[in-house]
């Protein structure tokens, strides 16, 4: 699905990867666990395309396709989505609207005629029933206004209207109660299937108590150090990252 | 007694000149281009134009009469001309604009000037609209208008403004006054989608007295030069006072809002919202002031002016202004100027949104926030119709 090779990347002249390399198949979910400043998000962000960073060296491969110079939105395109740690609220652009565009610039991109209102509605409805929110919810300004936990609910929303190949959840568990979480990873199991793929950022155990992955990567200093099991979370809840450090 | 005040304003205006850029209000606007202009001529033959029921027609700035032939509502209006007022009703507004050149140079201009009255109880559910066709009676014309519509007791009134005229250069010099009886609700949109040839300077003084709801809603698009004044004087107790304006500049335009909301009673709110999307070499002027009187207690208020800058050679100025002499009071103000947030525009792009239509989708977004707060349902889809083809253009 996407093969990162040696990835180098920088922003402000800093770098923050420092040779990246990580291949994801057709329905796995992999984990990418760090300390704060360890390079996760920034990984997040150069796979999504995001213009800030500068890619040093290396490469990103999406389904064969070199993605590297690839625009956001080509990208997007492609089937990368970006779950967002901190979504942006655009007062005045409808969640509706917004969806809807979101999902018929891909229908377009694959060739398909866009999807009309009354599809749509009735599509977006049953999802937000799925995530406990209510229809009104649409009408809404695009995460304007809304608590953390519906954001996080707002991002899922997306993921399942788009149905991407690759998910890539920046900590989206974070700042979470128990029932948002168990509705994200309700979301998040709903989505992933074996034609798809899931990389998850995160610093806790408690989302993998709900979604399984099927490798953990523990990254320090802008690169993957170890990789493995189920096992590795275990590890760094109970010993942290120090024994990692040589 | 017209021809006196006539006198004494060309005075007032040979004395003071065109306003100079040491004039708070004309800092940040030339007045050069008003050279340009010379005094029209009464139009050579009388235009005939084709009115509805719902609309008042004025040409070149003078009512025609033959529209209140078809006009539904004309048993409600009482028509005068300015001729019959004395000095105190015609002259009654803002002090400002009596110091004004400009003004005074319109006063000095304006011919057949119109006084229209609506009558006591009359509540007009349809929106009337107020057509103000323009004809080319010579090169480069400066056409001076002035007109007053009275809104007594309890009458509800609706209109819509629109400056209609064909490609060619003019500068439309336009003074109205607004009066606001006790208890009435007064809603004046104004649609100004013009071709980029036109100057237009106008002077809009309402007086307000008790228990009164004004809503001004405005959205410009396009004129060459757009410089308006709007005071309100909140004369009694209890009466409301909303503006919302949406200006959409390009090329090397300039759109201008001098706004001034006098609070001289108790328990009165006002609230103005300008919005201006700048592109190009296009410039913005905001120059906002709410004066709360001694008094004026319960005065709840608040003044916002953001302004969307889509280049780098546009230009914004804003200048929000409080003066409160009273101790119970709620006011605010405040002022942003920025360029489309790129935070915004990569959250859409990683959705699949093209950076075309991610930048449009943000620019309506925050122009629409101003059309969803106008008064009247159909100056929002007129100004939406026309906020899409300036995006697109």
């Amino acid at each position: 699905m996407i093969k990162i090779k040696n990835l180098e990347a920088s922003i402000d002249d800093k770098t923050i990867l420092k040779g990246i390399d990580l291949e994801i198949s057709a329905g796995e979910v992999h984990v990418i666990m760090g300390r704060n400043g360890s390079g996760k998000s920034t990984l997040a962000n150069v796979i999504a395309g995001n213009e800030a960073y500068e890619v040093d060296g290396g490469s990103i491969a999406m389904n064969n396709t070199d993605i590297t110079e690839m625009s956001i939105e080509n990208r997007a395109l492609e089937g990368i989505f970006l779950c967002f740690q901190y979504p942006v609220a655009i007062p005045g652009v409808g969640m509706a609207y917004f969806l809807r565009s979101a999902l018929n610039a891909h229908r377009k991109h694959q060739g398909k005629d866009e999807m009309d209102a009354l599809e749509f509605l009735n599509n977006a409805k049953a999802i937000l029933s799925e995530l406990g929110l209510d229809d009104s919810f649409l009408k809404r300004s695009i995460n304007d206004g809304f608590s953390g936990g519906e954001k996080k609910k707002s991002e899922i929303l997306q993921l399942l209207t788009i149905n991407p190949k690759l998910a890539v959840l920046d900590e989206t568990d974070s700042g979470l109660d128990v029932d948002a979480l168990r509705t994200v990873a309700k979301g998040v199991n709903k989505f992933k299937n074996e034609n798809n793929s899931v990389l998850i950022i995160t610093h806790y155990q408690r989302l993998l108590n709900y979604i399984k992955p099927d490798v953990v990567h523990l990254m320090i200093d802008g690169k993957i150090v170890e990789s493995g099991d189920m096992s590795l979370v275990e590890k760094v809840e109970k010993d942290g990252y120090s024994w990692l450090e040589k | 007694m017209i021809d006196s005040i006539k006198k004494s304003s060309i005075e007032f205006f040979n004395t003071n000149g065109l306003p100079s850029k040491k004039l708070e209000n004309w800092k940040f606007t030339s007045s050069k281009n008003f050279k340009n202009f010379n005094k029209s001529s009464s139009l050579d033959e009388i235009k005939k134009i084709e009115s509805d029921e719902l609309s008042i027609v004025f040409i070149n700035g003078v009512l025609d009469k033959h529209s209140l032939e078809n006009f539904k509502f004309a048993d409600l209006i009482e028509v005068k001309n300015l001729n019959e007022l004395t000095k105190k009703e015609l002259l009654y507004c803002s002090e400002s604009f009596l110091n004004e050149s400009m003004f005074n140079l319109g006063v000095s201009e304006f011919e057949n000037g119109s006084y229209i009255s609506f009558k006591e109880n009359s509540v007009i559910e349809e929106v009337i609209n107020i057509k103000n066709y323009f004809f080319e009676n010579g090169q480069n014309e400066r056409v001076s208008s002035f007109n007053i519509f009275h809104i007594n007791e309890r009458s509800e009134i609706s209109i819509i403004e629109e400056d209609i005229k064909e490609n060619f250069s003019i500068f439309n010099l336009k003074l109205n006054k607004f009066i606001c009886e006790n208890s009435s609700i007064f809603k004046h949109g104004k649609a100004y989608n013009d071709d980029s040839q036109t100057h237009s300077l106008s002077y809009n003084y309402y007086q307000i007295e008790q228990d009164v709801a004004l809503n001004v809603d405005s959205m410009v698009k396009s004129s060459f030069f757009n410089k308006e004044f709007i005071e309100v004087d909140l004369n009694k107790v209890g009466s409301d006072a909303k503006i919302n304006i949406l200006n959409l500049g390009k090329e090397e335009q300039h759109v201008d809002n001098n706004i001034l909301i006098n609070h001289k009673a108790e328990h009165c709110t006002s609230f103005q919202h300008v919005r201006n999307v700048l592109d190009n070499k296009s410039t913005a002027v905001f120059n906002g002031k709410v004066i709360v009187a001694e008094g004026a207690q319960q005065t709840d208020s608040n003044q916002s002016n953001k302004n969307l800058l889509l280049s780098l050679e546009s230009n914004a100025f804003s200048n929000p202004q409080l003066e409160i002499y009273a101790d119970d009071v709620s006011c605010g103000h405040g002022s942003t100027t920025g360029a489309l947030d790129e935070n915004s525009i990569f959250y859409l792009r990683a959705r699949g949104i093209d950076y075309s239509s991610a930048q449009k989708i943000l620019i309506k977004a925050f122009a629409k926030e101003v059309i969803d707060d106008f008064s009247l349902s159909s100056l929002q889809d007129i100004s939406e119709i026309a906020l899409d083809s300036w995006i697109d253009g």
